[in-house]
């Protein structure tokens, strides 16, 4: 929305560069050019001295905001910022010009957040010449920010900061010292050492290196599981109508009679029996107090044990009324 | 966002809580009286599976996970029933706002995946939903290992 004029204007233009012609461009390019010290894109900008005086003549005693050229670079502005960076204003490196000109031709290519520059345009309408070019340093900032994500955080912080001062954090070439590109690496990090977790798990992981194929190898790890559940529910299904079934009716009778504490040791050698391979000692011996199966006993009586009070004493009573209310 | 994380806790519980949930489940389904009939063999194998699910859910920790939660919770649905989990310290929803934070288009279709076959992915950090994940993984396993055993046990001979 273009309701300013003057120079405010051009810088609007000049900021929505994504969709503007290479003329237009060049047409707000030359209106800034008697502006000392801002413009970039000619690399003829000294980046220590005469951004230090534009600086200094604006009353403001800033470092500057340099960010990074590559894809998860950000930039922080935060007022905790000030003092830590007002030190390394000094350590300004001519080479950090280069990535600003380079920034600047990114920016030409992004999509801007027209309401944000908006309110800054709105807002310094009044003071033109160098707050406008100091709005373009900001604006070429947030473009910085464009370029990489939009987050609230550093919106809602750039608005903070226009409204008290401009704060300028100056990042080291090559490295993003942004708290988002930190916070952005670290859980990157996190993500890689869950998949390490996970390919632990799986079995037959070890070759597979790649991040895509990994979780392609989980997914299909998890389809099969659960595709094992429902195969063996059905199998289970089949099989429960017969007598048989009151096993775990007596199973359960034995575990109300038996204390909580037994358990563990009682079933922890079958554990290894299962491990090596025979299921059948598995359910025989979990089941420590119980008959044989061609024994069982008629199905009334484990029935009858079973549903009356004792079941209440032995499991949670939360759980009891889970499974019941849920059907189950 | 510290480089000191906790250590990823997926523990799960010994087979015989497993053996002892899915069990009690059952013997609750034995005593609804439509259950035994044969002819609605579909019927029981649905709720058979549900039993599982659900009983596995709860012998994983009950409400201590996010994907048992949602597990149980979306059984209660069914049953609209309106099961009450007790606050956790860090709401879910906070998560939600953090989702513009979770980028890389690449790794995000697969993520996507992942959440739709996890329960209760759709809140998740990606990091969270791995440790979720994994989890899931080793009690499905041990699930799949209870009824294998069941199913043997009961097999005719």
């Amino acid at each position: 929305m273009m309701m300013m004029n003057g120079e405010a204007t051009e810088a609007e233009l000049f900021l929505n560069c994504a969709d503007m012609s290479v003329l237009e461009r060049q047409r707000a390019q030359l209106n800034y050019h008697h502006l000392p010290g801002f413009f970039s894109n000619s690399s003829t900008i000294n980046g220590g001295e005469i951004d230090d005086g534009f600086l200094a003549s604006a009353g403001l005693d800033l470092p500057e905001i340099y960010g990074e050229v590559h894809g998860d670079a950000r930039i922080s502005v935060s007022p905790g910022n000030i003092t830590n960076e007002s030190g390394n204003s000094k350590k300004r490196k001519f080479g950090c010009v280069d990535t600003e000109t380079k920034v600047f031709n990114e920016k030409k290519k992004m999509m801007m957040m027209d309401r944000e520059v908006e309110v800054e345009e709105e807002e310094e309408k009044s003071k033109i010449t160098e707050q406008s070019t100091k709005s373009i340093m900001k604006m070429k900032n947030k473009a910085k920010k464009e370029q990489n994500s939009c987050s609230n955080d550093s919106s809602k912080v750039t608005k903070d900061s226009q409204r008290t001062d401009y704060i300028h954090v100056r990042a080291r070439r090559g490295q993003a010292t942004d708290s988002h590109s930190i916070a952005e690496r670290a859980r990157r990090e996190k993500i890689s050492e869950r998949m390490k977790f996970l390919q632990d798990l799986v079995p037959g992981c070890e070759k597979i290196t790649g991040k895509a194929g990994m979780l392609d190898e989980i997914i299909n790890y998890v389809q099969s599981l659960q595709r094992q559940v429902e195969f063996l529910s059905m199998k289970l299904a089949t099989v429960s109508p017969r007598l048989d079934f009151n096993i775990d009716d007596i199973f359960a009778k034995e575990v109300v009679s038996a204390p909580m504490m037994n358990l563990p040791n009682s079933v922890m050698p079958p554990h290894m029996m299962v491990n090596s391979g025979y299921p059948h000692d598995m359910v025989n011996s979990g089941y420590v107090h119980f008959n044989p199966m061609q024994q069982v006993v008629t199905s009334s009586d484990p029935l009858a044990c079973f549903n009356n009070g004792q079941s209440a004493t032995m499991w949670d009573s939360d759980v009891q009324n889970l499974y019941s209310s849920l059907g189950v | 966002m510290a480089s000191a994380d906790k250590p990823i806790n997926t523990d799960v519980p010994e087979k015989d809580v497993f053996t002892l949930h899915f069990l009690q489940s059952l013997s609750n389904l034995r005593r609804q009286n439509t259950f035994n009939s044969p002819e609605k063999t579909n019927d029981r194998v649905k709720k058979i599976k549900k039993a599982a699910y659900v009983s596995m859910a709860r012998a994983a920790g009950g409400t201590n996970r996010l994907w048992s939660r949602a597990l149980l919770r979306r059984a209660a649905k069914e049953n609209s029933k309106v099961v009450r989990f007790p606050r956790r310290k860090k709401r879910v929803t906070c998560l939600r706002r953090r989702r513009s934070n979770r980028r890389d288009p690449v790794e995000e279709e697969e993520a996507e995946r992942l959440r739709n076959l996890v329960p209760g992915g759709g809140g998740m950090e990606t990091s969270k939903l791995m440790e979720e994940t994994a989890h899931y993984i080793k009690c499905l396993s041990m699930q799949v290992k209870v009824m294998q055993c069941l199913v043997d046990g009961l097999a005719p001979k």
